[in-house]
């Protein structure tokens, strides 16, 4: 799951710019230049002599597979796997009960720790997991033997009580409130210690060890989707009671890896796991998406998982270096930075040094949208609805979208990204359309005639943006852009606590933020403008329809259907209209992966992937020579 | 001298109760609503009061006062609110790491700057002299971040003579990937020491005792070596003594880029998030650190300097 960020994502240094200023500062200019390199030799020659230059490359029997991430993993904690890189390391230990299809799209559900996908009752409301037998949970001194004990039903009971409980103040909660019948009842009676983890709870039952039965309050299509995501995977109760505050560091799951030692962990720099030998039979998919095969992502169909013997991720938080590690073959895939992409991409393609190498790029769209929320609560802009149409009309994305994320993205026409039913490629929303014409002519209708009031006030409004400098930047756009019409903008630059408390306790006029999916299906946009889920819950705009409220229900109570998707299309429509946001982009993630992996194929949701990953040493060993 | 060093411990104490109460006061003007940021995205307003009195916010001001100030007495700073991890632990975690990029570089650019100060006034005026002046305020007028995005791209990542980043907990495997970040802590610490010590050492090359000694007929090298660096010690030993709690709190650019799990990446951090037990830590760490690295200053002056009498 992505927690919602301020546009930019992290700050960027420059690092031509900054190259350029150094070479500057070092071209030779007499004796002063002479002695700063005489004194950069001598220390550089010191420290070749301590350290001695030469380095082995690749081994051709290591299959090990080195991923770098951008942030420091926080802890391994299911429960609190709530920024996507804990999530995604919790996600290679601990398994749930379902998974996404690797190469299936639009993503598709399949059983993971269930047998099969659960038996749903006619009303919908109760649902049947059969759990695979033979399933173990890692070896550890948690268990009376140091063996992993078999997984059961009564596993995943325990573990989403223990998301429930509010003592455990999981962000993940959310998955799961007011879904399952009797499980906030559960949760308060814990809270005031009148119930334990054995008090049954009638949504979650164990008819036998292997048999989950799980009743829902009311419709929850999304149940399947959010099974999928870490928060609901199974612990063990005999690591959590030996561990017991201490267990976010100590993980015992049944996924395909394991953390073997503690020593495996060195806090915010690396986590090395290992296979673990005891993993649930496990293969890879025999069928894909048209054009998988000629992309050679079904070679290994039918495959026994995991393929690589050790995961290694190493976080590095700033872009250079960890792009110069992935270039050097130090990591197996990459990103892109925003100051590497225009000497990395020409016209939409690698260029040919990079190709040579044998590095490929995969270009994806994410499941997001980025956007200014507008607060509808503000006496002015919450009234004015031809003021909000006319400055969404006054905004370019396009220029936006080049020149803060280097093209790597498209316009969004409403909140549905690509890739995710209900998307619509062909619509236009008619207040995104960019022409500074046309919006000043929308606000000559709202009454402001060159921004301005009758009495000749000009309109002024505050913007809040995070504190980076890419974030800086492009609120100075939208205010240029704003100005363009005769609206003057302040701005607000703030860290991300004080955005939020902005933003959760309404005084935010305007805000640059962008929400990522956490399951592909519109829904989990559309309750984005459900007046129900007003702030602190995830409507930051506190836009109020009623008709819309009307359609959100009735659509929560639709499968993915023809029908479902038609209420999507009507709500758009809606939002569209009304303007409660400035739709921005819906942004492209350009990867690399060197030559030697296979089976590379990015997924926006589930973090399972690693296990489908399989790195070909020999080849690594060859073309790392090259690197 | 032990009378007055106990005088001065105690006088921490009234500092450090200004130094909470002002941590205290900042974070709850400009710290955001921690408990909005810890319920998540989808919180309802009943999760974030469940969050809030977990993290102990639903109590008064006063209430929350008495508890930061009860962890100070029992240095039980408790847990993270971001990662949930002892602070404790993230302490002693990150303070090996900091320490073994820090102490080293600091060590070694003190001695080198000292003994370089001293040649620049010992040939005060000459070409020498004047080229060490104008390379000190030319190095410290590039931005460090030039030095590390230069030096990690020229000599890691295409010359290949480094790793490019990485850690290795261990002592032995460690120096590998500290040599680079040495370097070029080393090199930035060059211009604004020199220049400091050239400016206190040059202070004193022209006192009467100098004169005196230089008129009983003793080689310049000698009047430096015995009588000028001695009394210049006074002034260095502040200003170095002063430095130290920086190798503490280490350097935040230099960690995120060379990947070292240092003490300065996990304040920012906790800064950016608004982790007030982790901040609190910290804030009280450091201002402890600079009172005793000032009260060391003050008791190495009479050590150095027998007419100092402390009391």
């Amino acid at each position: 799951m992505k927690i919602f960020e301020v546009w930019s994502g992290a700050s960027q240094h420059t690092v031509k710019s900054a190259i350029k200023t150094t070479n500057k500062a070092f071209r030779p200019r007499g004796n002063t230049a002479t002695f700063v390199q005489v004194l950069l030799a001598g220390a550089v020659a010191i420290a070749m002599a301590i350290t001695g230059c030469t380095k082995k490359r690749f081994d051709a029997n290591d299959n090990t597979l080195n991923i770098g991430i951008r942030a420091n993993v926080k802890g391994l904690d299911p429960i609190n796997a709530n920024d996507m890189y804990s999530a995604t390391v919790i996600a290679q230990i601990y398994e749930g009960l379902v998974e996404y299809n690797y190469l299936k799209r639009p993503f598709a559900v399949q059983p993971a720790m269930a047998e099969a996908l659960p038996e749903i009752s006619a009303d919908g409301l109760t649902f049947t997991f059969k759990i695979k037998k033979g399933i173990k949970f890692h070896d550890n001194p948690a268990f009376p033997d140091g063996k992993g004990r078999e997984v059961t039903a009564n596993d995943f009971i325990y573990s989403w009580k223990r998301l429930a409980d509010p003592r455990n103040t999981s962000e993940g909660w959310w998955i799961l409130d007011g879904k399952i019948k009797g499980l906030n009842e559960w949760a308060t009676a814990v809270k005031a210690e009148k119930a334990d983890y054995d008090t049954p709870v009638e949504g979650l039952q164990a008819p036998d060890s292997h048999t989950l039965v799980v009743k829902l309050t009311g419709p929850y299509h999304q149940l399947m989707n959010v099974l999928t995501m870490p928060f609901a995977a199974a612990v063990p109760k005999e690591a959590v009671a030996k561990y017991g505050k201490e267990f976010l560091n100590n993980p015992v799951g049944s996924g395909p890896y394991m953390l073997k030692s503690d020593k495996d962990w060195v806090r915010n720099s690396k986590i090395t796991l290992q296979k673990n030998p005891n993993y649930r039979p496990a293969t890879y998919p025999t069928e894909g998406m048209p054009g998988d095969a000629e992309a050679g992502l079904l070679a290994d169909a039918g495959k026994s998982l995991p393929f690589a013997d050790k995961l290694v991720f190493t976080e590095i938080i700033e872009d250079q270096p960890r792009w110069q590690n992935g270039l050097k073959g130090n990591f197996d895939y990459f990103d892109i930075p925003k100051d590497n992409f225009d000497s990395t991409i020409k016209d939409g393609k690698l260029v040919p040094e990079l190709q040579a190498k044998g590095i490929k790029l995969h270009i994806d769209p994410s499941l997001d949208v980025t956007y200014i929320g507008i607060n509808m609560t503000d006496p002015m802009l919450g009234k004015n609805k031809a003021l909000r149409q006319a400055m969404s009309m006054a905004f370019d994305r396009e220029t936006q979208i080049k020149k803060f994320a280097n093209g790597r993205g498209i316009p969004a026409q409403g909140p549905i990204p690509p890739g995710i039913a209900g998307y619509d490629d062909s619509y236009k929303n008619p207040h995104t359309q960019f022409s500074v014409e046309a919006a000043k002519a929308k606000l000559a209708e709202a009454g402001f005639p060159g921004g301005r009031s009758k009495d000749g006030k000009q309109l002024e409004f505050t913007y809040e943006g995070g504190s980076d400098s890419t974030a800086r930047q492009q609120a100075e756009f939208f205010a240029q852009r704003m100005d363009a019409i005769g609206i003057k903008i302040n701005i607000n630059a703030n860290s991300w606590p004080q955005l939020q408390e902005k933003i959760k306790s309404k005084k935010a006029q305007l805000f640059g933020i962008a929400w990522g999916a956490d399951y592909p299906d519109a829904q989990n946009f559309f309750q984005l403008f459900y007046s129900k889920n007003a702030p602190p819950g995830p409507n930051d705009s506190v836009f109020t329809n009623a008709e819309f409220d009307k359609l959100y229900e009735r659509s929560l109570k639709l499968k993915d259907s023809a029908e479902r998707t038609a209420l999507y299309h009507q709500m758009r429509d809606i939002v569209a209209n009304e303007t409660p946001w400035i739709f921005i982009s819906h942004r492209t993630g350009y990867r690399l992966t060197h030559g030697w992996l296979n089976n590379f194929k990015w997924t926006e949701v589930g973090y399972d992937y690693p296990k489908y990953w399989r790195v070909d040493a020999k080849k690594r060993a060859e073309l790392g020579q090259k690197l | 001298m032990i009378g007055y060093a106990i005088r001065r411990i105690l006088y921490m104490i009234p500092i450090l109760f200004g130094v909470t109460i002002l941590t205290f006061t900042l974070f709850n003007v400009f710290g955001g609503d921690p408990a909005r940021r810890y319920a998540g995205k989808h919180a309802t307003e009943e999760q974030v009061q469940v969050i809030r009195a977990e993290l102990g916010l639903d109590r008064s001001l006063p209430a929350q006062y008495v508890y930061f100030v009860k962890q100070i007495a029992t240095f039980d700073y408790g847990r993270s609110w971001a990662s949930k991890q002892l602070i404790s632990t993230m302490i002693t975690d990150g303070i090996g790491a900091t320490l073994s990029l820090t102490a080293p570089a600091f060590a070694a650019s003190t001695i080198f700057c000292i003994l370089l100060a001293l040649f620049s006034v010992y040939g005060r005026g000459t070409f020498f002299d004047r080229g060490i002046v104008v390379t000190c305020l030319g190095l410290m007028s590039i931005s460090s971040l030039v030095y590390i995005l230069a030096l990690q791209y020229l000599l890691a990542f295409r010359g290949g003579m480094f790793p490019i980043s990485g850690w290795d907990p261990s002592w032995a495997g460690r120096w590998e990937y500290l040599t680079l970040p040495w370097i070029i802590m080393f090199v930035l610490s060059l211009g604004p020491n020199i220049l400091i010590f050239r400016t206190v050492i040059m202070d004193e090359a022209f006192q009467d005792y100098a004169r005196t000694a230089r008129a009983k007929g003793l080689a310049e090298k000698h009047v430096y070596a015995k009588h000028i660096l001695k009394n210049a010690m006074i002034p260095i030993i502040t200003v170095v003594v002063i430095e130290m709690p920086v190798l503490i709190s280490g350097s935040v650019l230099i960690e995120n880029f060379f990947g070292i799990p240092g003490l300065g990446g996990t304040m920012i951090k906790a800064l950016n998030d608004s982790d007030f037990p982790v901040i609190k830590a910290f804030t009280v760490m450091s201002a402890v650190v600079y009172m005793l690295f000032n009260l060391l200053s003050d008791l190495l002056y009479s050590a150095v300097d027998p007419r100092v009498k402390l009391g």
